[in-house]
């Protein structure tokens, strides 16, 4: 017995020593694809607002319209077809017990006013809809615009904010643009991601990019307090020892985000958009903090010794 | 070995007990036997008499009530036979109402919720709608606005609701009308109409709606106030309505003004009317136009009929509609037109429904999320004792934010549970600081090991906790419940479990260094 763990730990220190001397080596290599990611992101982004004429594609919550949610069964397809015909943009979604899968309600969203929609659905149906039997959701436009306008100005200003903040906390240039850059980057990458799947992001999504922010800069500033506070231990073990951890508080997010998304996105848009954007940024956020961030870290740390 | 608790320790407990007494009040409601009063109709008996909303009702006429089926069983039971004066003795919690009456109390009651912690109306269903006025208006002004459309609503008989005035980012004013429960189709007109009542004669206008041309409008009183006659036709059913209303003199003498220079009118049926219709404008748009009968040339008459007419699909419908129809027409009389045209940027009314199933799963959500982090944790550190206190932190700041947020009776609704959700998620990952750091090889002591996580705890916490500030305001403060949740959650956690959780981290490494 006893020899056996003495073999595997023997093993297991060839294959991390196999490791370290491979990380010594290719660490700005690590550095390297994140950001032609990043630069591919930028790219992807730039034709993409060229070709849309926005950043990304925007839902009723942010163009203005009318949701309406409908506590009945109805046949969507059928339905799909009335409406198209009289009104411009429609979509129908249905909502399903996550148990047992069946039908309880359906959703109508569309850039017609709930005025407008109404009459036509109560028809069709042969119901009058009430607050009893249904949820109606209207955003003017105007109140869209400007809620989309200030939701950009927010992000902008928490982003700054948190730059001010990572300044104070490490009154270290280099560094402290590791982490806001990490941060940019995580952003980027996520909203590229976000439209090349096609998603029409709601208000609630794009608070979501600001939950990001918080998020990923958390693992930064750990790494960062480990990399550079620390005294004792060689670079690479305070890198290891700070990814182990920092794996660890994504690995949680991560489960909980993936839980959440699953019971959630067959009944409220909102959150499943919100638990999608945030496991995608916070699988971003692994790359950029421990090949980006970390790189450059370990490649400062270098230079700062000579 | 004797453990000694340090005072923040004791602090987070002491927390976590005042939260749970928070949430449950004291005694704790759930033990409360009674009914819960939610609405009592102004100007009602039972209003007049001192019973008011967020009573408890005991017992009606010496039955003991317990439910809401207690409650309406007794008052059928009460209230057998119409037009009788009945003597009602309503005992509450902290008093006696002795009253008669001939009708049901107009009084709405619930049952009485199990804990303080409020729910937003998209969990509890209701309306809220944001409207904007046409032109910039000065803060007075948005003061005048909002309590003439609370009074609006009041006159209507909406009481269950709450007014605002909120600005946002850009400095751009609105006013935020939140109604919970049931909602009349109607509120739409209700709020953004400007309600400008106008009854003409040719081009003169003869009364306007408001307390100066109208003393009375005669509602709820079949004798005044009634559905007249409906008839079906191939688009639909149609009911006419009429009501009276008494005038001023003022607006009498100008109705006597006007009518003595008309002339006379003989219908085919031989009905003797004057030459022009008295006609009703609302927003300056013809709502109805009503022949004036040949007696009242020349009249200084007060008591005018006022008609309207509404529409359904059957015949119901048709009634409901015109019973909102009159409802509104009513309201409009009495309180008078808004001083400034309005706009509805938003409009939402959210099914009760939709909050019950949603209850379940946000529970069953954050229950096997909680789970998932367990194992996460427990397959990480194979360590009971750490893993038990990283759970038992995180749920007791559950039960934390969820004391403060019935403390200061704030609405919990989706935004602010994902709010929540976001700081316990934070929460999970400085623990997981705080473990991994006083667990590392390095030769310093456990105090100056615990400083340096608490060193990056603090540093993740403001920069989460700046980035949130501009969400307060952005988007006209309807993301404020999300923003409020996660920096209250973030704050106790840094302020109260982060520094007790270090010390039990660190009690629990000294004593098993000794």
């Amino acid at each position: 017995m006893e020899e056996n763990q003495q073999k595997t730990e023997r093993a297991d220190k060839t294959f991390s020593q196999k490791f370290e001397v491979a990380y010594n080596k290719y660490y700005k290599l690590a550095l390297i694809i994140p950001i032609l990611i990043l630069i591919a992101s930028l790219f992807y982004l730039c034709s993409f607002s060229v070709k849309h004429g926005d950043l990304i594609n925007k839902d009723i919550t942010l163009t203005g319209g009318t949701s309406i949610q409908v506590e009945s069964k109805a046949d969507i397809n059928e339905l799909q077809k009335t409406l198209e015909a009289k009104f411009e943009e429609i979509s129908i979604r249905q909502i399903s017990n996550v148990i047992t899968g069946e039908q309880v309600a359906f959703i109508i969203e569309t850039s017609a006013s709930s005025e407008e929609v109404i009459p036509v659905l109560e028809d069709y149906l042969g119901i009058k809809l009430t607050s009893e039997n249904s949820t109606i959701e209207f955003t003017g436009p105007s109140l869209s615009d400007s809620f989309y306008n200030q939701l950009k100005f927010a992000i902008l200003l928490s982003f700054i904010f948190m730059a001010i903040v990572v300044f104070l906390i490490f009154r270290s240039f280099a560094p402290s643009m590791a982490v806001i850059f990490s941060a940019f980057a995580d952003i980027v990458v996520s909203i590229a991601i976000v439209d090349l799947l096609g998603i029409k992001l709601s208000t609630a999504g794009i608070v979501s990019f600001l939950m990001l922010i918080g998020y990923s800069v958390d693992t930064d500033i750990l790494l960062t307090a480990r990399v550079l506070k620390r005294r004792e231990g060689e670079i690479n073990t305070r890198i290891f020892d700070a990814f182990k951890t920092g794996i660890t508080m994504t690995l949680t997010s991560l489960a909980v985000v993936i839980i959440g998304l699953f019971l959630t996105s067959s009944f409220s848009k909102v959150f499943s958009q919100v638990f999608t954007i945030l496991a995608i940024g916070l699988v971003i956020d692994i790359m950029n903090t421990w090949c980006t961030n970390a790189s450059f870290l370990k490649w400062y740390i270098g230079w700062r010794k000579k | 070995m004797k453990i000694k608790l340090s005072w923040r320790i004791w602090l987070f407990f002491i927390v976590i007990a005042l939260a749970i007494l928070s949430i449950f009040g004291f005694p704790p409601t759930f033990l409360e036997k009674g009914v819960l009063v939610r609405e009592v109709a102004a100007n009602s008996t039972a209003y007049q008499q001192g019973l008011t909303s967020g009573q408890i009702i005991k017992e009606i006429n010496g039955q003991t009530i317990n439910s809401v089926e207690d409650y309406s069983n007794a008052i059928n039971s009460i209230f057998t036979l119409p037009n009788e004066s009945i003597k009602l003795s309503i005992t509450t919690k902290t008093g006696s109402y002795v009253f008669f009456t001939e009708q049901i109390p107009e009084i709405v009651v619930s049952e009485i919720p199990k804990t303080k912690i409020q729910t937003g109306l998209d969990l509890r269903g209701g309306a809220r709608a944001i409207i904007k006025p046409e032109i910039t208006l000065s803060e007075d002004e948005m003061d005048v606005l909002k309590s003439m459309i609370e009074n609006r609503l009041n006159v209507y008989g909406i009481t269950d609701l709450s007014v605002k005035i909120i600005s946002d980012l850009a400095g751009e004013k609105f006013l935020l009308i939140e109604i919970a429960g049931t909602t009349p189709s109607e509120l739409n007109k209700l709020i953004a109409e400007q309600g400008k009542f106008e009854a003409k004669i040719g081009n003169e206008t003869v009364f306007i709606g408001g307390n100066q041309d109208i003393e009375y409008v005669c509602r709820n009183d079949a004798n005044c106030a009634r559905i007249e006659s409906c008839t079906t036709t191939d688009s639909g059913d149609y009911c006419s309505y009429s009501f009276e209303i008494r005038l001023s003199e003022e607006a009498a003498k100008r109705h006597a003004n006007i009518t003595k220079d008309l002339g006379l009118n003989i219908t085919a049926g031989g009905g003797r009317y004057l030459d022009k219709t008295i006609d009703f404008y609302v927003d300056d748009k013809l709502a109805t136009s009503l022949m004036i009968s040949e007696n009242l040339k020349g009249r200084e008459t007060t008591q005018v009929q006022i008609q309207g007419s509404g529409s359904g699909t059957d015949r119901k419908s048709a009634i409901e509609d015109s019973e909102q129809s009159m409802k509104r027409l009513q309201t409009i009389l009495l309180t008078g037109s808004l001083p400034y045209k309005l706009e509805i940027v938003k409009l939402d009314t959210i099914s009760p429904m939709l909050g019950k199933d949603f209850n379940k799963l946000i529970l069953l959500t954050g229950l096997v999320s909680l789970l998932a982090v367990a194992i996460i944790i427990f397959a990480k550190y194979r360590n009971i004792k750490a893993s038990a206190l990283i759970m038992f932190t995180s749920t007791s700041e559950i039960i934390i934010i969820l004391g403060i947020a019935a403390l200061i009776k704030w609405n919990l609704d989706l935004p602010s549970i994902a709010g929540i959700l976001v700081a316990i998620g934070t929460g999970v990952d400085d623990q997981i600081v705080i473990v991994d750091e006083s667990s590392s090889q390095i030769q310093t002591s456990i105090r100056e090991k615990i400083k340096s996580a608490l060193f990056i705890v603090v540093a993740a916490f403001l920069t989460t906790f700046v980035s949130l500030l501009p969400l307060y305001w952005a988007g006209a403060g309807l993301l404020q419940g999300f923003a409020f949740t996660t920096m209250i959650g973030l704050t106790i956690g840094v302020l109260i479990s982060r520094p007790a959780f270090a010390d039990m981290i660190r009690i629990i490494k000294e004593k098993n260094a000794t």
